[in-house]
C-alpha cells in the first residue's frame, strides 16, 4: 500500500533464508522481525529471529511442539505481555515501520489492527450477533444499521452466512466445532484488522471443518495478511505462500512454501517435512 | 482492491488521562487499592491481636511478684491446708447423706428418727470440724494483713502510673502533688514472718485435736459399706497429718525476696489450673480449665459428627439414587444455615431437659454419668456442636469422595469386587485424607464455636473430675470462645484481665491457622497422589 | 442346582450379601439420624414459634410481635380475674383502677403484679437493627471483597507474594467468630473510640467475611476460561472492557450465591457483635436521632443477640417461652429464607451459564 516499501535486500545481516522469488519482491514487508531474543522468565524462547513476512500473503510457521512458533506469532500482537515475566529481550519487531515495542505504541491500538484466532475455539457465551459485534460495541460503534451490516460481511467473509444467517440471535456456543472457529474468525475480521494471526486454528477440528477453514484462509489473504502457526505438514502446503520452520527457537529455514517442501536447504528442515522427526 | 474501509495503520494514541493515569489505570488502581487495604486490614487484625495480648505476660509477672511480695502466697499455704480440712468435712457430710438415704429409703424410718440414729455421727463430725478453729483465726489475721498490703501496693502503683502520665503532658506540679507511699515489703510483712514459730504450735495442737477425735469410738454406721468409707476417710485424714511437717517446711523455706521467673507467668497461663478473675483475694489465669473445656466439648461432637457425617456422605456419594441425593443434599446444606445461637437456645429450651430426662431412665443407668447433675453440661453442648460438624464434615467428605476417580471404582467392579469392598477396599483409602481433612475443618469449625457453649456448656470454670472416668463429660464446663464471649464486657482496657483474653483469642487464632494448614496440606498431598 | 432356574450366574442368598446391604443400611441410617435432628430442631422451633408470630383470626400475622419494640410483661390477679399485660396497658389500666377507687371513696388497691422483662410486645426493633448491620457490612465487605478478587486474580503478578497472601486470606477464613469480634472490640470500640456503635459492628462483621468472599470471589473468577480473556483482548479491548465484558458476567453467578451465603452468615452470628454493635435494649429506634453521624455510632438491637438474651438471661416459664420461640422462629425464617434463595440461585444460574 502506501507503506515506504522496504525490501529484503535491504535488511541487513539476514542470517537465514529469506524467500528469494520474484512474488516476495513485488510484495512489500509488512512485518519486520530483528534479531529478536524472547524469555519466559529466565527461559529462553526464542534466539535471534530475524524474518520479513510480505502483506496479502499467508505465512505459515512450522517445527515441532515447544520450538517457539506460537510464542512468536503472540509476539507480533503483544499477547505475550498477559504472561509475568515474559518480555522481548532483544531485537526488534516492526509493523509499517512501527515498532510495536516501542514506549508509545498503545497496545489496544496494537490488537485492534493485528487479530488473532486461538487453537481452542473461545467464542464468547453470547449470541452470534453479539460475539461479532463485540470489537466493535467496544469502540462505541451503536448505530444498529453499521453494526447489521458488519455481521454480514464478516460473516460472509468467514463463509458462515449462510450456515447461521436465520439464528444471528442465539448462543455462540451451539455452533459445531468448525462453525465456532469460523465465528471466532469472522469476529476478528469485523474489526478490520490488517494481519490475522492463527495459532494452530485447524488443531481442534474434523477434517471437513479443516478444509472449510482452509478454503477461508485461501480467500481471506485477498485482504488480510495471514500469518498461521501450523503443526499439520499439509495444511502449511496447501494453503501458505511462505514457510518459516523453527526448531529449538531458532528459525532454521524461512522460503516460500514449494522450496521448503520440495527443495529444502536444510537437512533439519527436510528431516522435519519428511516426518522423520518432530 | 482493499474493500474494507481501514483507517491507515496508527498504533500510537493518547489516552484521556486524570492525574496522569489512563482510565484503565485509574480501574487497576482502584482494584489494587482495595486489595490492599483488605490484605492490610487483615494482617492488622492479627497484629493487634498479638499486640494487645503480648502485653499479658509482663502483667502477669508483676502479678506473680506482687502476689509473693505481699505475702498472698505465704498465707494460701496455710488457706490450702484449711480448705483440704474443708474437704474432709465435706466427705463426712456426704457419708451423712448416704446413711440418711439408708435410713429412710431401705429401712423405711423417718426422717426425725434417723436423725435422732445419727446423733452420735453429728457430734463425731462437729468435733472434727472444731479442731480446725485455732487455724482459722490465724488464716483470716493474716489473710486480712496481706490483702490491706496488697491493697496498697496496687494503690501506690496506681498513682506511679497517674504521676508518670502527668509529667508525660508536662503536669509537672500535678504531679508532684501526687502523695506516693513507698512500701517496705519487708517490714510490711513482719508479722507473718514472726507468725511462724506461732505457727508450729498451732499445727501441733491442731494435728492433736483431729488425732483426738480419730481416737473416738466410731460412730454407729448400718452397713458395711457405709463403715468401708468411715474406715477410708480415718485413712484420709491420717495423710492430711503427714502432710503438715511439708507445709511447716514451706513456710520457712519462704522468701518474699526472692524473684519470680518470667517462666512462670507463662506457665501459670499455659499449665496453670485456675483461671479466677475479678477476686480480692488473687487472680489467677490458667487456660488449662478452659482448654479442656473446649476439648471435651468438641470431642463429644466429633464422637457423634465423625460417624454420622462420614457415613452419610458414603451413602449419598456411593450408594443413594440420584432422586436421593437431590433431596439430601439440600437439606444437609440448610442444616448448616442454623444460626448457633438458634441451636443453643434449643439446647436450653429443649435439649437440656430431654438429656436429663433420658438420663433418668432406668435402662441408661449403666452410662457412665448418668443421670446428669446438671442440665447444661459437656455432653450437651457437644451434643448440639455435633449437629454444626455434621455439614462441614459431611459436604467435604462427600467431595472427597466425588473426587476419586471413577476408574478406580469401574476397575474394582470389573474384577468381581461388591459394592461394599468397592467402597471400603479402593474408594474410602483413595479418599482418606480428603476424609481426614474434612473431620479436622469440622474439629476447628467446632472448637471455635461460641455461641452454642456459651448457652448450653454450663459454664463451670474448673477442670472436670477425670477420676469418674467418661462421667467427667456429663460435668458442666467453660471453654474459651465461651469466656471471652462472658467476661469482655466487664474488663478494662490494657488491664491484665483485658489483655488475658487476648491471649485466650491469640491461642484459638493460632489453633485455627493450624487445623486449616494441616487440612490444605493433607489435601494437596492427596491430590498429588491420585493425580 | 435341582432347581432349573438356577444357572451359573443366579443370584444366591449368602452372608456376605446380607452384610453388604446390612452395611448400607448403616449408612443410610446415619443419613436420615442426620435429617431427622434437623428436623427436629426445625420443628420445635416453627411450631411453638409459628403460635407467636401467627394467629387463627384475622389477619393471621401477629402484627403487634413484629411492629412493636420488646416490652415487660405485667401478669396479676384483679378482682378474681387473670390479667396479663404490657408495661404501658399496665400502667394504663392501673391508674384507670386508682382513677375509679378514688371516685367511689375506697382505698386504692393494689396491684400485685409479676414481671417479666422482654415477654411482651415485640421484635421491631431488632429485625431493623439486624437489617442495618447487615446492610453495612455487606457492602463493606463486597466492595472491599470483590475487588480484591479481582486485583489478585486478574492484575496482580502471580508470584509468591500473591500466593502467600492467597493462603494467609484462606486460613483467616477458618479464624472463629469470636476471635474477629475481639479484635472488633478491642480496635474499634475501645481503641478508635466508637463505642458500642452500628460502624463498629459493620466493620467487624465485614471483616470477618472478607475472606470468605475474597476466596470465594476468585474462585468464581478463576471459573472463567482464559480463552475469554484472551479472545476479547485480541479484539483490542482494554483490560478494564474485558474484565467488564468478557470475565464478570460469567462470575457473577458465583460471586453472587457466595455473598449470600456471607450474607446468612453476618445475619447468623452473634459472637462478633454482642461487645461492638449490639445492646440488650434501646429506647430509641435508629433513625431517631439528632445529628445524622450518630447514626453512625449508636449501638443497636438485633435479633441475634436478643435471642442470646432471652434464653440465658431470663427464667424459662410460660410467658418467656413465647417471646423466646417467637423470636427464634422470625430469625430463623430469615436465615432460611437467605440461604434457600442462595441455593435456588446457584442451581439456576449454573444451569444457565455453561461453556
Amino acid at each position: 500500500m502506501d507503506s515506504p516499501a522496504s525490501s529484503s535486500s535491504t535488511a541487513p545481516g539476514v542470517a537465514p533464508a529469506v524467500p528469494q522469488s520474484s512474488r516476495t519482491e513485488t510484495t512489500p514487508t509488512l512485518i519486520d522481525i530483528q534479531n529478536v531474543d524472547f524469555a519466559y522468565g529466565d527461559t529462553k524462547a526464542l534466539h535471534d529471529i530475524t524474518l520479513q513476512i510480505p502483506e496479502k500473503r499467508v505465512t505459515a510457521f512450522i517445527g515441532p511442539s515447544g520450538c517457539g512458533k506460537s510464542t512468536l506469532l503472540r509476539c507480533l500482537n503483544r499477547m505475550n505481555d498477559l504472561i509475568d515475566g515474559a518480555k522481548v529481550e532483544r531485537g526488534s519487531i516492526k509493523i509499517r515501520d512501527i515498532d510495536i515495542y516501542r514506549p508509545d505504541v498503545d497496545v489496544i491500538e496494537l490488537r485492534k489492527r493485528v487479530g488473532m484466532v486461538f487453537q481452542k475455539s473461545n467464542p464468547f457465551p453470547k449470541s452470534i450477533y453479539e460475539n461479532i459485534t463485540y470489537g466493535l460495541r467496544l469502540q462505541g460503534e451503536s448505530n444498529k444499521a453499521r453494526l447489521d451490516e458488519v455481521v454480514e460481511r464478516s460473516l460472509r467473509g468467514a463463509a458462515l452466512w449462510d450456515e447461521v444467517k436465520d439464528r444471528l440471535h442465539t448462543s455462540g456456543l451451539g455452533l459445531s466445532g468448525g462453525q465456532q472457529q469460523r465465528l471466532c474468525i469472522a469476529r476478528a475480521i469485523a474489526v478490520a484488522p490488517e494481519i490475522i494471526l492463527m495459532d494452530e486454528p485447524c488443531s481442534a477440528l474434523d477434517p471437513i471443518a479443516t478444509a472449510k477453514v482452509e478454503e477461508l484462509i485461501h480467500e481471506l489473504k485477498e485482504k488480510f495478511t495471514i500469518v498461521i502457526v501450523t503443526h499439520n505438514m499439509q495444511q502449511a502446503a496447501r494453503c501458505s505462500d511462505g514457510t518459516a520452520f523453527f526448531y529449538l527457537g531458532k528459525l532454521i529455514e524461512y522460503a516460500e512454501t514449494q522450496t521448503i517442501f520440495m527443495n529444502p536447504g536444510n537437512p533439519q528442515t527436510e528431516a522435519y517435512v519428511s516426518g522423520r522427526f518432530g | 482492491m482493499d474493500k474494507l474501509d481501514r483507517p491507515p495503520f496508527a498504533i500510537t494514541k493518547t489516552r484521556t488521562r486524570f492525574l496522569g493515569l489512563t482510565l484503565d489505570e485509574c480501574v487497576q488502581a482502584f482494584f489494587g487499592g482495595n486489595a490492599f487495604v483488605a490484605v492490610v486490614v487483615l494482617g492488622l487484625i492479627t497484629f493487634f491481636i498479638f499486640r494487645e495480648g503480648s502485653g499479658f505476660f509482663n502483667q502477669n509477672w508483676a502479678n506473680l511478684e506482687l502476689y509473693r511480695k505481699a505475702g498472698l502466697e505465704f498465707v494460701d499455704h496455710l488457706k490450702q491446708q484449711e480448705e483440704d480440712h474443708t474437704a474432709l468435712i465435706r466427705y463426712l457430710f456426704d457419708l451423712r447423706v448416704r446413711t440418711v438415704k439408708h435410713y429412710t429409703d431401705e429401712e423405711g424410718m423417718s426422717l426425725a428418727n434417723a436423725n435422732k440414729r445419727l446423733m452420735a455421727f453429728d457430734d463425731y463430725s462437729y468435733d472434727f470440724g472444731d479442731a480446725v478453729e485455732p487455724l482459722r483465726g490465724a488464716v483470716m489475721d493474716l489473710g486480712d494483713w496481706v490483702s490491706m498490703v496488697k491493697t496498697r501496693a496496687l494503690v501506690t502503683e496506681d498513682r506511679l502510673e497517674e504521676q508518670r502520665q502527668l509529667l508525660a503532658v508536662g503536669k509537672v506540679d500535678e504531679a508532684a502533688a501526687i502523695k506516693i507511699e513507698e512500701i517496705d515489703f519487708g517490714a510490711e510483712l513482719q508479722p507473718l514472718l514472726a507468725f511462724r514459730p506461732a505457727y508450729a504450735e498451732i499445727n501441733a495442737e491442731f494435728a492433736a485435736g483431729l488425732l483426738r477425735v480419730l481416737a473416738l469410738p466410731d460412730p454407729d454406721l448400718p452397713t458395711p459399706e457405709l463403715q468401708a468409707r468411715l474406715a477410708k476417710f480415718k485413712v484420709l485424714v491420717g495423710g492430711y497429718i503427714e502432710e503438715f511437717p511439708r507445709i511447716e517446711k514451706a513456710l520457712l523455706d519462704w522468701d518474699y525476696t526472692k524473684p519470680v521467673p518470667f517462666a512462670k507467668a507463662v506457665s501459670s497461663f499455659a499449665v496453670g489450673g485456675r483461671w479466677l478473675t475479678a477476686s480480692f483475694w488473687q487472680d489467677w489465669y490458667g487456660v488449662v480449665p478452659l482448654f479442656t473445656g473446649s476439648l471435651m466439648v468438641s470431642m463429644v461432637a466429633l464422637a457423634i459428627a465423625v460417624p454420622l457425617g462420614v457415613g452419610a456422605a458414603i451413602y449419598v456419594n456411593q450408594l443413594a439414587g440420584e432422586r436421593e441425593q437431590r433431596f439430601i443434599k439440600p437439606c444437609i446444606e440448610f442444616i448448616s444455615a442454623i444460626p448457633s445461637v438458634v441451636l443453643g437456645f434449643f439446647g436450653i429450651a429443649v435439649l437440656g431437659q430431654a438429656i436429663r430426662v433420658l438420663s433418668q431412665w432406668e435402662a441408661l443407668s449403666w452410662v457412665p454419668g448418668f443421670p446428669v447433675a446438671e442440665r447444661l453440661n459437656a455432653l450437651t453442648a457437644g451434643v448440639l456442636l455435633a449437629l454444626i460438624a455434621v455439614p462441614t464434615i459431611f459436604t467435604l467428605a462427600e467431595d472427597a469422595l466425588q473426587n476419586v476417580p471413577r476408574a478406580f471404582k469401574e476397575a474394582s467392579f470389573a474384577l468381581g469386587a461388591t459394592r461394599l469392598q468397592t467402597i471400603l477396599r479402593i474408594i474410602m483409602p483413595a479418599a482418606l485424607s480428603g476424609i481426614i481433612s474434612a473431620v479436622l475443618l469440622g474439629f476447628g469449625r467446632v472448637i471455635g464455636e461460641t455461641m452454642v457453649v456459651l448457652l448450653c456448656a454450663g459454664n463451670r470454670i474448673a477442670i472436670p473430675d477425670f477420676t469418674t472416668g467418661f462421667a467427667a463429660f456429663t460435668q458442666p464446663v467453660h471453654t474459651m470462645t465461651g469466656i471471652i464471649a462472658q467476661e469482655m464486657g466487664e474488663v478494662v482496657q490494657g488491664g491484665i484481665h483485658y489483655r488475658s483474653l487476648f491471649v485466650v483469642g491469640m491461642l484459638l487464632f493460632v489453633i485455627a491457622l493450624v487445623i486449616n494448614y494441616l487440612a490444605q496440606k493433607i489435601v494437596q498431598r492427596y491430590r498429588i497422589s491420585i493425580g | 442346582m435341582s432347581d432349573q432356574s438356577q444357572h451359573l450366574f443366579s443370584s444366591r442368598p449368602s452372608a456376605r450379601r446380607r452384610a453388604e446391604s446390612g452395611v448400607a443400611w448403616i449408612f443410610r441410617l446415619a443419613t436420615y439420624i442426620i435429617l431427622l435432628a434437623g428436623v427436629v430442631v426445625f420443628g420445635d422451633i416453627v411450631i411453638k414459634g409459628s403460635r407467636t408470630v401467627f394467629q387463627s383470626e384475622f389477619p393471621f400475622i401477629n402484627v403487634a410481635f413484629l411492629t412493636e419494640a420488646p416490652k415487660s410483661l405485667y401478669v396479676f390477679e384483679h378482682e378474681g380475674e387473670h390479667y396479663e399485660m404490657a408495661d404501658d396497658d399496665f400502667r394504663d389500666f392501673r391508674e384507670s383502677v386508682e382513677a375509679q377507687a378514688l371516685a367511689a371513696g375506697e382505698p386504692a388497691p393494689e396491684l400485685k403484679a409479676k414481671t417479666y422483662v422482654y415477654s411482651a410486645g415485640g421484635i421491631f426493633p431488632n429485625i431493623v437493627g439486624t437489617i442495618l448491620l447487615v446492610v453495612g457490612s455487606m457492602t463493606i465487605a463486597l466492595v472491599l471483597g470483590v475487588a480484591s478478587a479481582i486485583y489478585l486474580n486478574e492484575y496482580a503478578k502471580q508470584g509468591a507474594w500473591v500466593r502467600f497472601i492467597r493462603l494467609a486470606i484462606l486460613n483467616l477464613a477458618g479464624v472463629p467468630s469470636i476471635v474477629f469480634g475481639l479484635f472488633g472490640f478491642g480496635m474499634f470500640v475501645i481503641f478508635f473510640g466508637w463505642n458500642v456503635s452500628l460502624m463498629a459492628g459493620w466493620f467487624t462483621l465485614a471483616f470477618m467475611v472478607l475472606p470468605v468472599v475474597i476466596t470465594a470471589s476468585e474462585e468464581s473468577l478463576k471459573a472463567v476460561p482464559m480463552g475469554f480473556r484472551e479472545g476479547s483482548l485480541a479484539l483490542g479491548a482494554t483490560k478494564w472492557q474485558t474484565i467488564r465484558k468478557a470475565v464478570l458476567p460469567y462470575a457473577t453467578p458465583g460471586i453472587l450465591t457466595s455473598s449470600i451465603l456471607g450474607i446468612a452468615r453476618v445475619a447468623g452470628e452473634t459472637a462478633p457483635i454482642m461487645f461492638t454493635a449490639a445492646y440488650v435494649v434501646r429506647d430509641k429506634l435508629p433513625w431517631q436521632v439528632e445529628q445524622a453521624m450518630d447514626f453512625f455510632f449508636q449501638g443497636v438491637m438485633a435479633l441475634p443477640y436478643h435471642i442470646y438474651v432471652v434464653s440465658s438471661k431470663i427464667p424459662q416459664n410460660e410467658y418467656s417461652e413465647r417471646v423466646q420461640y417467637g423470636t427464634a422462629f422470625v430469625f430463623l425464617a430469615i436465615v432460611a429464607l437467605i440461604a434457600t434463595s442462595s441455593i435456588i440461585l446457584r442451581n439456576r444460574l449454573r444451569a444457565r451459564y455453561r461453556w
